[in-house]
């Protein structure tokens, strides 16, 4: 099945105005946007979309605390949705709806759509790093720091993390139903998984959490660079959005991470370069501790980015 | 650090006054410098409250998603953003999220006479 990754998300909120606000800091671009919500695009189209929580036509969330209503994933034609539709017609309820895309929901209660990916394509150069005896250069008396003032948008959604109550259930129907691949893995925490139309690390993680947990840890998109992700992070943090956790770069999947707070419920991410696999890549496991959920954090935390100055608990600077 | 009032018992540092913190709003303060605000106060019902800027959720994880923003829309509830964890604003209980049953480390403050706003040092 050919799903190609995540088109968007969908997110009830509670200050239609404030989180538009967030959004557009962020770098997204506002797109049809009222005091009801709206969508807010990445250079490729794809999107967070936002709506008044009271709003009937939001779905539900897999619980009453969870903002996040809805996953969209962008399949390559019309043969791929058909083939999902009735894949997950034997065993639930599949709902055409009447922009052409479908609507179920997965094993784990998250509602999730399927659309022909209208996903625009660009070409635009990535950051590139000079090195003695490279054979990639950025362009003579070209900067490789963005400078000030420089416009920086983030480039494509890149990933969902889900909490979920039962991580082997989640994983079996996204690999089995849905012909994810798992890329790598925590040992009794979750896996990365791959859907068959990326080479990307990773679409989603799962993360085997108690029931009050379950929910949305955090979204992300990719950016041009470690250096442009960098410098956006700053100027959000300039503009009074309090990070989380990083800047720093992760081991599996090597993207470049920093988390913050959002009004979504979640953290959102701003990353960049994330590792590519195809079939031939054997996952690896890495051991996170027994104990999962809120430890997990902590422990990840720690394992996840070791470094002179980081404090116990985290980064939070 | 603040600068401490004339009058103003030795030991406690200012933060502002206490009716700048209307019904339904919320500021944090960075007492001690530490380059992060490491303490909110709150304005529920009439009364003030301060709370330790730090999740019981994640030890130490700050909980505003932009400066001063550690409520609901609707000013009836603090929220952590970084897993939706809601609490109490007089109690600190955290009533829905990932710590339910878990509560905010308390801050004791003083309003002077004046109507300033103190926290111990
Ligand atoms: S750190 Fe506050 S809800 Fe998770
Ligand atoms: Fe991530």
């Amino acid at each position: 099945m050919k799903i190609v990754g995540l088109e968007s998300l969908v997110f009830a909120v509670d200050d239609v105005r404030s989180a538009a606000r967030f959004l557009v800091d962020y770098g997204l671009t506002p797109v049809d946007v009222s005091d009801r919500g709206g969508r807010f695009e990445a250079m490729d189209g794809t999107a967070v979309v936002i709506a008044r929580q009271d709003d009937p036509a939001l779905p539900p969330g897999p619980t009453p605390g969870c903002r996040l209503r809805k996953t969209v994933m962008g399949v390559a034609d019309e043969a791929t949705l058909g083939a999902i539709a009735a894949e997950l017609r034997r065993d639930r309820e599949v709902r055409r709806l009447p922009d052409g895309s479908i609507e179920s929901i997965d094993d784990c209660g998250f509602v999730i759509g399927f659309q022909v990916t209208a996903r625009r394509p660009f070409v635009l150069p990535s950051e590139i790093s000079n090195a003695p005896g490279g054979v990639v250069f950025r362009p003579v008396n070209s900067l490789g720091v963005p400078p000030p003032g420089s416009v920086i948008r983030p480039r494509s959604l890149s990933h969902v993390v889900y909490f979920v109550p039962d991580v082997m259930k989640a994983e079996a129907f996204y690999v089995n139903r849905l012909g994810f691949r798992c890329t790598d893995r925590f040992t009794g925490t979750g896996p990365f998984l791959q859907p068959a139309g990326s080479l990307d690390h990773h679409t989603h993680f799962l993360i085997g959490a108690p029931p009050h947990m379950h929910g949305v840890e955090h979204f992300t998109f990719h950016f041009g660079g470690p250096s442009e992700m960098i410098t956006n992070g700053y100027r959000f943090v300039e503009k009074g959005y309090q990070a989380f956790w990083g800047p720093g770069r992760h081991i599996l999947g090597s993207n470049w991470f920093w988390y913050f707070n959002s009004p979504f419920g979640c953290h959102i991410e701003m990353d960049a370069d994330m590792d590519q696999h195809d079939a031939s890549w054997q996952p690896r496991e890495a051991t996170a501790s027994a104990d999962n959920s809120q430890t997990f954090l902590l422990k990840m935390r720690r394992k996840w980015y070791p470094g002179p100055g980081i404090p116990e608990n985290g980064d939070y600077a | 650090m603040a600068t401490t009032r004339e009058g103003a018992r030795p030991g406690w540092v200012r933060l502002c006054r206490a009716d700048e913190i209307e019904e339904g709003q919320s500021r944090g303060f960075d007492p001690d410098d530490e380059g992060q605000d490491s303490l909110f106060v709150v304005r529920w019902q009439g009364q003030l409250h301060a709370w330790r800027n730090a999740c019981p959720h994640i030890d130490g994880a700050p909980m505003a998603w932009r400066r001063d923003a550690y409520l609901n829309a609707a000013g009836t509830r603090i929220v952590c953003h970084a897993h939706g964890a809601e609490f109490m604003p007089d109690s600190g209980l955290c009533v829905q999220g990932p710590c339910r049953g878990e509560r905010l480390g308390h801050i004791e403050f003083v309003v002077d006479a004046d109507g300033e706003l103190f926290v111990k040092s």
